[in-house]
């Protein structure tokens, strides 16, 4: 592990000392490290599900580590968020956790209300939250309910909330995710303002040339190690790029499918949803088509939004089976249409964990399974077995509650559902998260023979091996759009992650 | 959209083969939720067969019966709702009370046929009010319903002038009430056929089928494809139409009807669901467990009646099973987690 040689900016204000965090069998931070000065910008990058938020929320007091400890000014930190939030730890969060209805300055003020004998003095509360907004300088009515607030400026409410308190250490995980390049160069600016009045500040980013523009000194966090620590000056994005994948890049030798493109089954068209700004896409028989980017980048939006599981407010989706061509305008006409989702959340949204594995697969392919609406047992029985034993579920026990069974048997249970519909789109929104594996094999191995069969295959994932593995192309989406396409030859994980983070792909040499 | 805060690997739940003494508390729980019912209503008729003196007698039984069809006729419509994850139809008996009151009042003036038929309008009416709302506007069915009850209740107070409706004394409803198969009086046959027909449609139907579908997880149910509003409104037509033959089987019986007369059937109902362990989350149930509550319940009745103990403490005896069903069906859903 490299450190930094030159010399301190100010005295130390945070330090992590040898974090280790395990969730289940899964290490999440691995023996990090970590020193914050006064009046720093400290960056942190790394993939998806690399720890970096594992590790802010241990900073924060959200969670507790398993191992080391984290001291502020050289006190060691105990008891919590409420510790943390005292010692001076503020964390803007990466989901906004504001109440909607609440005005603006109450959201500031929220859990910190000054008060005479329990009443909230309104007139000091207006106050403290106005010094704040004036502190980041933005224009924001704080007597307007949140939820009359653009996404941005909830962004920055947030922000306030958190300087309100008078920290000396801002942590802002992801915090331009969601907003346009001016209002992102406004929030840059006024973190460096911060930094200069001495408050030390933590910026996790997915976006290189973020970092970059204001950080002092960054760090890679990979798999749950700190792999470097850098001077921003000792480092490029190529190089800050190459040390997230960190796998040497020339080495992955990838087997491609022999993939024999049909004709175009799924065909979308300006595809606009909240988050999606303008997709086009189209994927053709016996394809696989991968989704790939950040999280937060509009890959599930867009999917949604184009099957018709959320609205979504301009674009047309056409599904062409058989020479037949038929525009989608609603989830149960993509559905009748020979089209499959298999969602994000499968234990929310993809399967009733308290009914049986076979009602579970008999759901989707009930009319098929009863004559005049009445069903029948014996054939649901028949039906459902053959189809868990096609994707290889174990125990093999379709009276079993789906609940009972491990992530990677629930996926396939979910995508034994929809195999005896035999397919002719099926999209996949992070196959195999949470999954084995073991599982993860089958299941991929189910995806490839979906498209061998012809099946038109659109899969997102975050995932990049798993990406680059099953995908003949790769889509990238950033912001909403599509930022590059690669043919399966031509992606690696390199320029995925370009490609994705906002940098510009160059010719290698 | 958070990468690394949820562990990778989702728990799997462990099998009940380890004794430790949480999973015996877990296992015990889900015994009672899963049999309980059964097995109490057992050990209850045992228990009232050998110590209540006059229970154990072909009139008492019947009596006891008798009186509770109408409910149970009214429950196990209701299950369908409760199933479907809508917590409960309260405008039930705002429908009871309105299809005895056309049942006899306009079989006065039009004879039955018409009577019928408008009561079944009515009825379909009700479903379609209720079911749209909460399945199509997602709104919440205990206020929808609570809406429902008053609108309904006031125009059927104002359009009956509130005055009791009696049907002649030698007329077909009159002898509609008295008919008897064997020991058995015509509501507890209607009761029968209605709990046999609703419980082929719940368990052998794609509708019944999606009903606990969406009970058990509406968000995987619509992306299977389902019309999950559509299953919804379904399942307030089906109570809606219980409720309209409970009104028949309540009028028939007394030859009477009044706007009143279906006071607190409601409750009765939902008490019946719970306690014979419905889910109140949804997804989990049956037509034979909504029974057996009704049953349940009204034997325990009986016995606290015929012991001489005062409503009061009947009511109270009820209110302490229903916070026992809902705690057994919470904790054992916990315990499973």
């Amino acid at each position: 592990m490299n450190r930094s040689t030159s010399e301190p900016a100010g005295p130390v204000v945070i330090e992590a000392e040898s974090i280790v965090k395990r969730f289940g069998g899964a290490v999440a931070v691995n023996d990090v490290s970590i020193s914050v000065r006064a009046g720093e910008i400290y960056g942190l990058v790394g993939e998806n599900g690399a720890g970096k938020s594992t590790l802010m929320r241990i900073l924060a007091g959200i969670l507790r580590p398993d191992e080391g400890e984290v001291r502020v000014e050289g006190k060691a930190l105990h008891g919590g968020a409420k510790a943390a939030l005292e010692a001076g730890i503020a964390l803007v969060h990466q989901e906004l956790s504001l109440v909607p209805e609440m005005t603006g300055a109450e959201n500031i003020m929220l859990g910190s209300f000054p008060t005479t004998a329990g009443f909230i003095r309104s007139a000091d509360m207006k106050k403290i939250a106005a010094d704040a907004i004036e502190e980041i300088g933005v224009q924001i009515d704080l007597d307007e309910p949140i939820v009359r607030l653009s996404v941005a400026l909830r962004q920055f409410v947030e922000i306030a909330r958190a300087v309100a308190r008078k920290p000396k250490v801002l942590i802002l995980d992801e915090p331009t995710a969601t907003l346009t390049p001016a209002e992102t160069d406004h929030l840059l600016a006024m973190l460096q303002r911060l930094a200069a009045k001495g408050l030390s500040i933590v910026y996790i980013s997915h976006r290189i040339p973020e970092i970059f523009s204001i950080c002092d000194r960054v760090a890679v966090l990979r798999d749950g190690n700190l792999i470097e620590m850098m001077d921003i000056g000792e480092t490029t994005p190529d190089d800050l790029v190459d040390k997230m994948v960190g796998r040497d890049l020339k080495l992955d030798l990838q087997i491609h499918r022999e993939s024999n493109p049909g004709d175009v089954v799924f065909s979308a068209r300006g595809i606009h949803a909240p988050g999606v700004d303008g997709i086009d896409l189209d994927v053709r028989a016996g394809e696989i088509v991968g989704l790939g980017g950040l999280v937060g980048a509009g890959r599930t939006e867009f999917v949604r939004a184009a099957l018709g599981v959320d609205p979504k407010t301009a674009g047309t989706v056409t599904v062409t089976t058989d020479g037949r061509s038929t525009k989608i305008a609603t989830y149960r006409a993509a559905v009748r249409n020979g089209v499959a989702y298999i969602p994000e959340e499968r234990r929310t949204d993809g399967l009733a964990l308290n009914m049986s594995v076979a009602d579970n697969i008999a759901l989707p392919n009930r009319a098929r399974l009863s004559t005049g609406s009445v069903l029948k047992p014996k054939m649901i029985a028949e039906f459902a077995t053959n189809l868990a034993d096609s994707v290889g579920l174990r125990p093999p026990d379709i009276r079993r509650d789906a609940g009972e069974y491990s992530g990677g048997n629930q996926q396939k249970v979910v995508i034994a559902k929809w195999l005896g519909r035999e397919p002719r789109v099926i999209v996949l929104d992070e196959p195999t998260r949470g999954v084995d594996v073991g599982a993860k094999t089958e299941i991929h191995r189910l995806i490839r023979d979906l498209a061998d069969r012809g099946a038109a295959v659109l899969v997102v994932s975050s995932d990049l091996p798993e990406l680059l593995d099953l995908s003949d192309v790769v889509h990238v989406i950033r912001d909403g759009r599509i930022a590059g396409t690669l043919s399966g030859a031509e992606a690696d994980e390199k320029s995925v992650m370009t490609l994705a983070a906002g940098g510009r792909l160059v010719e290698a040499s | 959209m958070t990468e690394t805060a949820t562990p990778r690997e989702t728990p799997t739940r462990q099998a009940p083969s380890e004794t430790g003494p949480s999973q015996r508390r877990a296992a015990l729980l889900q015994w009672i939720a899963e049999r309980g019912i059964f097995v109490f209503t057992a050990l209850l008729i045992v228990f009232a067969a050998i110590f209540v003196d006059g229970f154990a007698s072909t009139v008492n039984i019947t009596d006891v019966f008798h009186r509770a069809a109408p409910i149970g006729i009214v429950a196990v419509g209701m299950t369908f709702v409760v199933i479907s994850g809508n917590y409960l139809d309260l405008s039930v008996v705002a429908q009871v009370a309105t299809s005895a009151v056309i049942f006899i009042g306009v079989s006065n003036l039009y004879g039955i046929p018409l009577a019928v038929g408008l009561a079944v309008l009515v009825a379909l009416l009700y479903g379609a009010v209720n079911g749209v709302a909460v399945g199509y506007f997602k709104a919440n069915a205990v206020i929808v319903t609570l809406a429902t009850t008053y609108v309904g209740l006031g125009l059927l107070r104002w359009l009956s002038g509130g005055s009791i409706f009696f049907g002649p004394p030698d007329g077909p409803i009159r002898a509609m009430g008295q008919i008897r198969i064997g020991p058995l009086p015509l509501s507890m046959i209607v009761l029968i056929v209605m709990a046999l027909v609703l419980a082929f449609v719940l368990n052998r139907t794609t509708f019944g089928f999606m009903v606990r579908c969406v009970g058990s997880n509406k968000e995987a149910t619509r992306l299977a494809g389902v019309s999950t509003p559509r299953v919804v409104l379904g399942a307030f037509v089906i109570t809606a139409l219980a409720a309209m033959i409970a009104g028949f089987v309540l009028a028939a019986f007394s030859n009477t009807a009044v706007s009143t007369m279906s006071s607190g059937f409601e409750f009765r109902a939902l008490a019946a669901i719970i306690i014979g362990g419905t889910s109140v989350f949804g997804g989990r149930g049956s037509i034979l467990r909504t029974l057996l509550g009704v049953v349940f319940v009204s034997v325990l009745t009986n016995i606290l009646v015929l012991s001489n103990i005062s409503f009061g403490w009947q009511q109270i005896a009820i209110g302490a099973l229903i916070a026992a069903a809902v705690s057994v069906d919470a904790l054992a859903r916990r315990a499973a987690q």
